[in-house]
């Protein structure tokens, strides 16, 4: 089964590791990736103001062109793309004026009626927890995981329907499906200071700090997110002030450990925190 | 947009579509704020300050600081969607062409090093 | 450019002009009094000097096209934007690294792209404007290259862009990045170079020196084209 996929700028170089082992785990799986013909960037941040309809544009045309593919799905893995291509596909989908604009805009007739799916929703749904259970064996044989939503994905509630906007569980049933334990972490959903990392440093290495202190709390062994600048900020500042040497993977790189996938195709050259420690237990 | 007294409220509340008359002044918002530690001013403040019709608002720090991380929005006990009246604050400010961040304001390294999406999302928050 | 051409109207910078009908924008310009300094170079599509806007009566479309290979058309108002002023940074080739990071540092504004797609639709060249953008927003070096490759650097797609990027020197970037740093070295062209070194065709050259008008003349006619 081959579903469009949308993987956004970043995973491109940059988070090319939570490309690579999202595809890899997920060819596993039996779920095949198909990149969009041609895409641009999605614009990363969901247009808060009214009326904003040239900020819906670039992720209107990549949802129209999604759509075109038949499917009906379209999965995305980036925190910000899964974000912005959500919200404005339930725009255009809900408001009559967003999608008499953005259409007229773009020449195209697109109705909202795609599904845009992160692979979380796909491990879930098509391949299911107790399967994928079953398919990993002793899997991760206990590593405490603090599971980091971070902010892009659970909010707002209504639109992003990802579970509870400050307590979804997605992410903790599939750790616990990989035979993982999710540790207990307050912090799960809070922003890691995010695009201020350009503007206000110190306001990034200070949640960076206490996202740090509440995962060891924790017994956190190890940090997963789906989101390339969590990832970004949380290495980077952990390396620069010390605070913990946790390391920040992709839960598609546990999901690829778990399944037992080589290591070379997960991108786990860890720049700060190594994860060889993490392996060895996971595979001891 | 000169930015004087009620004017600034009304505009907010033409552009973010929510109402700050019916904040009830709880904290919520501010208590979950991710910049509460930095701005000048937290956002139940910036909901009072609306309320009273003060123009000064718009030469505050906090919309600039606001990481549109949608915690205040997902607490708000009276349904307001605050980060939208952040960003209507920094949409008053840009459309005049104000901004706090320039693209020749990032040195070299950062430019080399950061995600995509920190650089696209912080000119589209905080740039005109 | 006989007196017997039917005539149309057009308006250049708003002001009509009676020009014959099935010339360039260029020759109906020079028709009108105009003398060009700038805004004209090679006159054969190519080098991209004379870009020019125009609209056509009862279409909203703004439409473009290159003065020296644009026909007039009745009703068509029409402004020409030779130079367009652009962004550009000063950069040393050889020390630069093939990166998404070297694009960044140059032209971090590349990132305020809002997906619009005027420029590819301004182009006159038919690029995929926004789309080579894009690449270079991945930072896929290559695949900017490629899609810039026609691109005659008119300045045409910055004057379009509401994030003020300027397109095409972000392509010609990364077209130099990747042609110094990425792409195979040319081995036919390094042979060539050597044989040049090694005086393989000085004879000839002397010959060609040496050669009167006329043989000449029948030489070039003569000569094979591609």
């Amino acid at each position: 089964m081959s579903i469009p996929y949308f993987p956004g700028c970043t995973l491109h170089v940059k988070a090319k590791a939570l490309d690579d082992s999202t595809r890899a785990a997920l060819a596993v799986l039996g779920l095949e990736l198909s990149g969009l013909p041609e895409w641009t960037c999605c614009g990363t941040v969901f247009p808060l103001a009214r009326n904003n309809y040239i900020g819906m544009v670039a992720s209107a045309r990549i949802l129209a062109n999604a759509a075109k593919q038949g499917d009906g799905r379209l999965v995305t893995v980036c925190s910000f793309c899964y974000h912005v291509l959500k919200r404005v596909n339930h725009a255009v989908r809900n408001s009559d004026e967003a999608r008499t604009k953005l259409n007229d805009y773009l020449e195209e007739d697109y109705d909202g009626q795609l599904r845009v799916l992160h692979p979380l929703e796909l491990l879930r749904d098509e391949v299911g927890f107790g399967a994928l259970r079953n398919r990993v064996g002793a899997g991760l044989k206990g590593t405490r995981v603090a599971c980091y939503y971070g902010c892009m994905l659970s909010r707002p509630a209504a639109e992003m329907d990802f579970g509870d906007p400050e307590d979804p569980a997605v992410m903790e049933k599939f750790v616990a499906a990989l035979g993982g334990e999710p540790a207990d972490f307050s912090w799960k959903t809070k922003c890691c200071g995010s695009y201020q990392v350009l503007n206000e440093q110190g306001l990034v290495a200070g949640r960076v700090k206490d996202i740090f202190q509440a995962a060891a709390a924790g017994g956190a062994q190890v940090i997963i997110t789906s989101c390339p600048l969590c990832q970004y900020n949380l290495e980077a500042h952990s390396e620069a002030d010390n605070h913990s040497r946790i390391p920040v993977l992709y839960f598609a790189q546990l999901l690829g450990i778990a399944l037992e996938i080589p290591i070379n195709k997960l991108g786990l050259a860890g720049r700060y925190a190594d994860p060889e420690a993490l392996l060895q237990g996971a595979r001891r | 947009m000169t930015g004087t007294g009620i004017e600034v409220t009304l505009k907010v509340r033409e552009i973010s579509g929510q109402n700050p008359f019916l904040c009830m002044q709880c904290g919520l918002c501010s208590a979950g704020c991710t910049g509460k530690g930095t701005m000048d001013m937290l956002p139940r403040q910036v909901m009072r300050l609306l309320q009273f019709g003060s123009g000064k608002l718009l030469d505050e720090r906090s919309m600039w600081i606001c990481t549109t991380c949608l915690t205040c929005t997902a607490r708000c006990p009276r349904g307001i969607d605050v980060a939208r009246v952040m960003e209507a604050l920094r949409a008053l400010n840009q459309r005049r062409g104000v901004s706090v961040l320039a693209p020749a304001d990032l040195g070299a390294e950062i430019l080399a090093d950061v995600p995509q999406m920190a650089l696209t999302s912080a000119f589209r928050k905080l740039s005109a | 450019m006989t007196g017997e051409s039917t005539m149309v109207s057009i308006y250049i910078m708003g002001k009509q002009y009676e020009v014959p009908d099935g010339v360039t924008i260029m020759k109906a310009m020079e028709f009108a009094g105009y003398r060009f300094i700038r805004g004209c170079g090679c006159r054969g599509g190519f080098c991209g000097a004379c870009g020019t806007v125009y609209r056509t009566p009862g279409n909203f479309r703004l439409k473009v096209g290159l003065a020296c290979a644009t026909m007039v058309e009745a009703g068509m108002h029409l402004a020409q934007i030779p130079f367009y002023p652009a962004n550009r940074a000063a950069y040393d080739l050889q020390a630069l690294a093939p990166t998404l990071g070297t694009l960044r540092q140059h032209y971090p504004e590349m990132t305020r792209c809002l997906g619009c797609n005027q420029c590819t639709r301004i182009c006159p060249q038919g690029l995929p404007v926004m789309d080579y953008i894009a690449a270079a927003q991945c930072g896929d070096l290559e695949k900017t290259a490629h899609q810039s490759f026609d691109c005659i650097m008119c300045g045409l797609c910055a004057s379009r862009c509401p994030a003020e990027i300027v397109q095409y020197n972000v392509g010609i970037l990364a077209r130099r990045l990747f042609g110094r740093h990425i792409a195979p070295p040319a081995r036919h062209l390094a042979q060539r170079v050597q044989d040049i070194e090694a005086g393989k065709f000085d004879d000839e050259l002397e010959r060609l020196m040496r050669m009167g008008r006329e043989e000449l003349q029948k030489r070039y006619y003569a000569r094979d084209i591609e």
